[in-house]
């Protein structure tokens, strides 16, 4: 059952209560190391000493149980720089807790979270790259999404956006250039894989060095598709200027999911409340996006398994083209929907209505047909069980150390869905199921996407069941909403709903002008791709491609 | 039906020219192989330019070509002449002979490999007493042309789709040989026509229906088994490993451009059709078949053959290298042992 509530975990219930946590409780836990406390809309945060982030972070996570990194937002304030961690249990999301540690303007620096939490390691790098914060111990600390020649850092303030980024010649050789064999190993082998490979679902560079057909070592190079999407957000108004950019992150057929994770933390920071019946129409959309998502993880997944243009791939194609066009008559576009407003929805289901149920009906009513197909031809047939089975292993330790979410968490156990866990929309009314397998390779990654476009195909249904039922006279798509929105200065939320690919999260702090002062995406493609070195040391080649498939990352979500 | 002349001396008899003089055999058997070479040539053009797509598209739910000519089959020059006026790219610091080489090895080891194969209405180049030899050894030496092209390209990914091209020849080629002898050890004989007409006779009767004694009825182990392993000599799924355009790109082919690349993708189809052949040969019977003249039986054979790599190429999964290198050493060459020893008992007691 969807509904029952996640069990409280019995030792790391420091603050735990009836009604939510009880942080002077924490705080208690925490003792001289927190110097001040603020309040945030979804949680509260202590202020700690820069040099105190690993024993604070340690101890909440071995003490209290917050064993989730979900974030790091790093930003800059007239007076200081500040990082946040965004702490939460992956048995129950809505136990949430923001670790805040500011550092000095002029030589900002604070310890680093790696140590503690793995995920924070391209995290740190982020704010690094993008703010300019200096993690002291972190093991890696470069630039991550800009190229390592960059100069300044463009989300500080003194940034100057019309400076050329001049580079040296020698500084400017070809990047991929650098592939000779390791001096100290000449049996190993240098091969960049990417940025243009046909496999790397997009734009991505994973360096890797071979031993043999074995991978003795794997980096994975993001951002080629960065496309400055945060700062994007930061210049446009809450109310219908930011909208359109969600849908260019998991920009392959996700977009009302990630429209959802704006809507829903700019809404909670507004406190805005959004009709039910708007609700159920941004349910059942955002279900229909999932069930193409998932079709289109299934066939790449299977494209780089069996090869190019396979029957599998292009079945996956022919299903997800029906969903698409049931989201073209809801929205009028067939990708970048921009369907979902603040406080609810563009405009109401397309006329006539009983035609576009009938439709949406017909698709669910062949789905069940088609998933027995797909098990018949993939997850039935011998060769792709050798492939897949106990390849890619993920433990779950590794999955919440790596702050992996979505399918690839459910696919190794971990019994995570914000859908249930920190219900929003109309998911809590509703009767389905959190799929997970405990294969924790790729096999059980693939699997959980197809059980899952079971369950999202049930919730589609009912949600279908209860439009056709609505009362003419009630079919409220939007709340009145103020047509510029100024939410009160210094109000700071971090809010994440489930996306195709896991939990998206969105950071927004207000200044009371009608633009974002910090908007922070938390991308899960991001989160999940930090997990292919683990993944994919000691495998064959062929598999370490299998497990990027099956991490099912857009590079549009992971560099944004 | 089998024509006791090779094809040369019909010629030679055709033009009323003397066959004994070994001048004009020669200048007879050079015509020859280009009339035979041209055809191949054109089916080669019309299955793998048009009807690959046609059949692709057929397996998985699309349309294909169908905007030039009828059913689109005028894409097959406009392909030609697209692909031939293509640029061809050289890269730096490839190694040149080598590097040339390479493609023009496979594609004329497997056109040398049907100078032997009998295909019915005397359409046969050369009957020599070890044919079945030849044409193995033909269909080998491509190997040498793939690890050429691997290692004369300069380029990792080439490198490793020669090394795997390597490997897997060597895992295949073995159990693809010991299945091909334990025919022989039926038919008692090399040539490729002494093979066609051991397998005339009628192995049992259905009625009116005469089933002859096809090896792949005989002895279908050994069809399957040869099957396979012709799979993995051809590069198809589940054994398209040398390529795995997911993995390394496109392997051994990756650098090549114009007509050189042209040459590689022949060399693939013709090596596919190659396999057909023997298979035709040695387990279907040759040319052998009722009503239609032995050519078109022939051909038919080889087409279906193709039909089923294509079939294969869009169902089946990619196994990985090691796990090729444990189907071919551990499982085929131990099958294909046992079905040697098999075949020699049950050949010796019967005689």
């Amino acid at each position: 059952m969807s509904l029952e509530e996640p069990e409280p975990s019995t030792q790391l219930d420091v603050g735990v209560s009836e009604d939510g946590l009880n942080y002077d409780q924490l705080e208690a836990l925490l003792g001289d190391s927190v110097i001040g406390r603020e309040s945030h809309v979804n949680a509260e945060g202590f202020v700690i000493r820069p040099d105190d982030v690993q024993d604070v972070l340690s101890t909440l996570k071995t003490e209290a149980g917050f064993d989730f990194c979900s974030c790091v937002t790093a930003q800059e304030y007239q007076d200081r720089y500040e990082s946040i961690y965004h702490l939460k249990k992956y048995d129950d999301p809505t136990q949430e807790v923001s670790v805040v540690v500011p550092s000095p303007r002029d030589d900002p620096h604070n310890q680093t979270a790696q140590p503690v939490y793995e995920t924070a390691a391209w995290h740190e790098r982020e704010a690094y790259d993008l703010v300019g914060i200096d993690y002291d111990e972190h093991p890696d600390l470069r630039r991550i999404l800009l190229p390592e020649t960059w100069q300044g850092h463009p989300l500080s303030m003194d940034y100057n956006q019309d400076k050329p980024q001049i580079v040296p010649l020698r500084e400017h050789a070809n990047p991929l250039q650098d592939d000779m064999q390791s001096p100290d190993d000449p049996d190993t082998m240098f091969v960049n894989i990417g940025p243009h490979h046909p496999a790397t679902h997009g734009v991505l560079h994973v360096k890797t060095t071979l031993d043999g057909e074995q991978i003795a070592d794997i980096e994975p190079d993001i951002g080629y598709l960065h496309r400055c999407e945060e700062q994007m957000c930061q210049q446009g108004t809450y109310r219908h200027q930011i909208m359109p950019y969600p849908d260019r992150w998991d920009y392959v057929s996700a977009g009302i999911l990630n429209e959802w994770a704006y809507a829903r933390a700019a809404e909670d920071l507004a406190d805005i409340d959004v009709p039910e019946y708007a609700q159920i129409i941004r349910t059942m959309s955002a279900e229909l996006c999932r069930i193409a998502s998932h079709a289109l993880a299934m066939g790449t997944f299977a494209l780089d398994v069996f090869g190019d243009f396979t029957a599998t791939f292009q079945y996956a194609f022919r299903d997800r083209e029906v969903v698409q066009n049931i989201l073209e008559d809801l929205t009028g576009q067939r990708l970048m929907f921009n369907y979902l407003r603040l406080g609810g929805v563009a405009w109401d289901l397309p006329e006539p209505r009983e035609e576009f149920f009938a439709k949406i009906r017909d698709f669910l009513d062949e789905l069940p047909g088609k998933l027995e197909e797909y098990h018949d031809l993939v997850t039935g047939n011998e060769i792709f069980q050798m492939r897949c089975v106990d390849t890619g292993v993920l433990p779950a330790e590794d999955v919440k150390d790596f702050g992996a979410t979505g399918p690839v968490a459910r696919g190794s156990g971990v019994d995570y869905d914000l859908r249930r866990d920190d219900p929003y929309g109309y998911y809590d009314e509703l009767d389905w199921d959190v799929v997970t397998e405990d294969g924790c390779d790729n096999f059980s990654r693939v699997l959980v996407r197809l059980r899952e476009i079971e369950e999202s195909a049930k919730i589609i249904e009912q949600c279908v069941d209860l439009l056709e039922e609505w009362p003419e006279d009630d079919r409220e798509i939007q709340a009145n909403v103020p047509r510029t929105l100024r939410p009160d200065p210094d109000t700071e939320i971090y809010r994440a709903v489930e996306g195709a690919k896991g939990e998206l999260g969105i950071y927004i702090r207000s200044d009371g002008t009608d633009k974002p002062a910090r908007f922070k995406i938390r991308s899960p493609c991001f989160s999940n791709l930090h997990t292919l070195a683990t993944m994919s040391e000691g495998e064959y080649i062929p598999d370490m491609i299998a497990s990027l498939g099956s991490l099912d990352i857009v590079l549009g979500e992971v560099d944004r | 039906m089998q024509s006791e002349t090779p094809l040369p001396d019909t010629l030679a008899n055709l033009l009323g020219l003397d066959p004994s003089n070994p001048l004009v055999l020669f200048v007879m058997a050079i015509v020859a192989s280009g009339v035979i070479a041209s055809g191949l040539l054109a089916l080669v053009a019309v299955s793998g330019i048009w009807g690959k797509r046609k059949i692709t598209a057929a397996f998985t739910d699309r349309v294909a070509v169908n905007r030039h000519g009828p059913a689109g089959i005028l894409i097959i020059p406009a392909d030609a002449l697209r692909l031939l006026s293509k640029e061809l790219i050289i890269p730096e610091g490839v190694d040149r002979p080598a590097w040339d080489l390479g493609p023009l090895i496979m594609v004329f080891s497997a056109l040398a490999g049907f100078a032997v194969i009998p295909m019915g209405n005397g359409v046969q180049i050369a009957d020599p007493e070890t044919g079945l030899a030849y044409v193995f050894a033909m269909a080998s030496v491509a190997s040498i042309g793939l690890v050429m092209a691997g290692y004369s390209s300069n380029n990792k990914y080439s490198f490793l789709g020669g090394l795997r091209a390597v490997a897997q020849n060597l895992a295949y080629e073995i159990p693809l040989i010991l299945t091909g002898m334990s025919v022989v050890l039926f038919a008692g004989t090399l040539r490729m026509s002494g093979i066609v007409t051991a397998q005339s006779a009628t192995l049992f009767s259905l009625g009116p229906v005469a089933i002859p004694s096809w090896y792949a009825f005989v002895n279908p182990f050994a069809f399957v088994l040869f099957m396979v392993a012709n799979l993995a000599e051809v590069g198809r799924n589940p054994f398209d490993i040398p390529e795995a355009p997911t993995e390394i790109v496109a392997g051994w082919q990756t650098e090549y451009s114009s007509v050189y690349f042209v040459l590689a993708y022949l060399s693939e189809f013709i090596h596919i059709f190659l396999g057909g052949a023997i298979i035709a040969t040695i387990f279907l019977g040759g040319p052998a078949g009722p009503v239609l003249p032995g050519i078109v039986w022939f051909l038919i054979k080889i087409v279906g053959v193709y039909l089923f790599t294509q079939w294969a190429r869009s169902a089946i999964p990619r196994v990985r290298i090691d796990q090729l290198i444990e189907i071919g050493w551990k499982g085929m060459l131990v099958l294909s042992f046992v079905n040697l020893l098999l075949t020699a008992v049950i050949v010796g007691v019967i005689a």
